[in-house]
């Protein structure tokens, strides 16, 4: 009953109607972005929008295969055997590329899946096209898979990383666990979620802006005598307190969610929920497929948010405004925006990855690991650990806060 | 029911807003007096436990708050001074809310909501958002969820301020319908509210209790310093900074003044019936 008239405290006020709708509009504005801007181009010219996402679908559906050995060496050979026609080759000074058919009718349909190949065969710091195919030696036996392991190792052990051996031989095992040969296909809309998952904390800002005033709203309208003079203020009605908050934020923010993975998944379909997320780039080590990692980084996103509610909350039992508690989590949500990463290891870097806003980001492909003695987390397990920690700290301080509050 | 008040003190850095108040209340209606800054509202929130003393300690039955926990809660109803409601609950549901917080059942609940709403008249706006809700209805929705549970301590503070005459009435009845068998404690600075429907008078002065007397009583340590007397304008301006004038009113030409002092203004001066207002100006000054 006390959580039901909390909630109802809550979604009653028109500022939590004004400031779910402008969140949910702009939801919904960042992730219908990617579909408004939408262009691929073939002979004809540009492609735009849903046409455009029509056009793309269609040339994949010839490639969506399993990308066996067989299929990999004879894709880069007809690659190759394009190169070796002179009038095939255009050149900007730099490198050579194919142009007219060879370049619309045998590279264009296929070009992300000839680039994801050609990168499989670059060296860790080199960014290759299928342009570098020509420099391919299939001869020496070098097969797809050997040099997917191969690229990952080369990354794991590049200096910069600074990665101890118990934690290049996690990434490694983890690597070791993804199913080959790898599914290729279409999946543009997870491909877009990914992209901006971190858009979804102008969501976690704006729930927290509503969950403000849950216990200083009190004590701005006078109303905290009374409710803590009465029999349950101190007890069930601060856990109702919580609780309506908890509610409030998931149903919250799983609407939010909706919008943002319905609109990419209407326009760019649902299709490549079951491939793996190698076949957007080799070298992620995480063996999902694209469904399972969206799942996976919105249920971190969840815990983010419930730290956040859980801070919020503390905040809100200890401040007299929920202005005060606004000017506090904005700069702990967003400073973090203007702070860029320098690399992957240092307690900066690793701090960084840690805070809300890059907590939003997977960061699937950067090899983010974190070790205490002998043991080695990855960067999602340690977010996800983290923030449950710290909703379980937070939330009963926020309590305690309320409960010992001096109306004075 | 006992209610003792053993030694209560806040001290605010410096400044001490209750210093060493002490009473044993029983059921009656106690009228809370004092200006503004004398430590009525720090009293009684202490009294509602939503305010921790510095030291001293408030004991019902013979048992202190620690000991009670929410039974403590169970006995109290608090309407405070100009609290705000939620604006965008009905009256109706804010009762119900009120009545889950103070522990009722659902069906209590419902019974005790309808029955109050009805006595304090609102069962008509019952379903009206309070934010559309006038000063007056919004007290007696405020005193409404103060006898929620029907509370063996009712404590009021200023429920009148505000209110226009009729409304204060009308209040006024509403607490001596409510104040049956309980511990009422009413503050407010409308005197003459209190003098209506009070059993006993605490005053209070600089956190302390100046007087704590039967109603009938409270003003025998005044009587002979009340006076009247008939002055011309110019007099009645030089006694009004001289002495504590209670009133001052104009009478063809004249003004009639009535003042609170230990002798005789002057020869002409009437010693007059002492009443409330006058007691109140006497220990609170001009």
């Amino acid at each position: 009953m006390l959580v039901k008239y909390e909630f109802l405290k809550i979604v009653r006020k028109k500022s939590t109607l004004i400031v779910m709708a402008v969140s949910l509009i702009l939801t919904g504005f960042l992730f219908g972005l990617p579909i408004m801007q939408y262009q691929i181009y073939d002979q004809d010219g540009v492609r735009k929008g849903i046409k455009g996402i029509a056009y793309e679908k269609e040339q994949f559906a010839e490639v969506s295969v399993p990308l066996s050995e067989e299929y990999v060496a004879e894709t880069i050979r007809e690659v190759q055997e394009l190169f070796e026609d002179p009038d095939n080759i255009g050149n900007d000074g730099n490198e050579q590329f194919l142009i007219g058919d060879a370049y619309w009718d045998k590279v264009a349909p296929r070009e992300k899946l000839l680039n994801l190949i050609a990168g499989t065969y670059s060296g860790p710091n080199d960014s290759w096209g299928y342009n570098r195919f020509p420099e391919l030696d299939l001869k020496d036996k070098t097969s797809f898979y050997q040099a997917m392991r191969g690229k990952i190792q080369a990354l794991l052990d590049n200096p910069s990383r600074v990665l101890s051996r118990e934690q290049k031989r996690y990434w490694s095992a983890m690597a070791d666990q993804v199913d080959v040969p790898l599914q290729y296909g279409y999946y543009g809309g997870w491909e877009i979620i990914i992209s901006s998952f971190e858009l979804l904390m102008f969501a976690v800002l704006a729930i927290c802006i509503v969950v403000a005033p849950v216990f200083s709203g009190e004590y701005q309208a006078g109303t905290d005598a009374v409710i803590l003079s009465a029999k349950y203020g101190k007890t069930k009605l601060t856990t109702a307190k919580i609780a309506a908050s908890l509610i409030f934020g998931t149903a919250a923010f799983f609407l939010h969610v909706v919008v943002a993975c319905g609109l990419p998944l209407i326009a760019f379909g649902t299709d490549g929920w079951n491939l793996p997320l190698q076949i957007a780039n080799t070298t992620i080590p995480y063996p999902f497929t694209f469904l399972q990692a969206v799942l996976r980084n919105i249920g971190i996103i969840y815990l983010v948010l419930l730290a956040v509610i859980g801070l919020t909350l503390l905040l809100s039992a200890k401040m007299k405004s929920p202005y005060l508690v606004l000017m506090i989590l904005v700069p702990i949500l967003f400073i973090p925006v203007f702070l860029t990463p320098n690399g992957t290891a240092g307690v900066y870097n690793l701090i960084l990855f840690l805070l809300p806003y890059r907590s939003a980001m997977p960061e699937f492909g950067k090899y983010i690991s974190y070790q205490f003695g002998g043991l080695v987390l990855d960067v999602l397990t340690i977010r996800a650990v983290l923030y449950v920690v710290l909703t379980v700290i937070m939330l009963p301080l926020a309590g305690a806060g309320f409960r010992k509050h001096q109306a004075a | 029911m006992k209610l003792q008040l053993k030694k209560l003190r806040k001290q605010y850095g410096e400044k001490c807003a209750v210093n060493n108040v002490s009473v044993n209340l029983t059921p009656g209606v106690y009228g809370l007096l004092g200006a503004n800054g004398a430590g009525k509202t720090t009293l009684m929130r202490m009294i509602c436990g939503v305010l921790k003393p510095t030291s001293g300690c408030i004991c019902l039955n013979g048992k202190t708050m620690g000991q009670l926990g929410e039974r403590y809660y169970t006995h109290l109803g608090y309407m405070p001074q100009d609290f705000g409601f939620y604006p965008d609950f009905t009256a109706r549901e804010f009762m119900l809310y009120m009545a889950a917080v103070k522990g009722l059942d659902k069906k209590q609940a419902k019974r005790r909501t309808e029955a109050l709403l009805h006595m304090v008249n609102l069962t008509e706006a019952a379903d009206k958002k309070i934010k559309s809700y006038s000063g007056g209805m919004k007290q007696r929705l405020g005193i409404a969820q103060a006898e929620l549970n029907r509370p063996a301590i009712l404590i009021l503070d200023e429920p009148t301020a505000g209110l226009d005459p009729k409304e204060r009435v009308r209040f006024r009845n509403l607490i001596s319908d409510f104040a049956k068998e309980k511990i009422v404690i009413l503050s407010t600075h409308i005197v003459s509210d209190v003098s209506y429907i009070a059993d006993t008078i605490l005053m209070m002065k600089q956190g302390r209790f100046l007087l704590q007397e039967p109603m009938s009583e409270v003003t025998d340590s005044i009587k002979g310093k009340v006076w009247e007397l008939l002055v011309d304008e110019r007099t009645a301006a030089e006694y009004s900074r001289k002495y504590s004038v209670v009133n001052l009113h104009h009478e063809d030409g004249m003004v009639r003044l009535r003042m609170v002092e230990e002798t005789a203004p002057e020869r002409d001066a009437k010693a007059v019936e002492p009443g409330l207002e006058d007691l109140f100006i006497y220990h609170n000054g001009r």
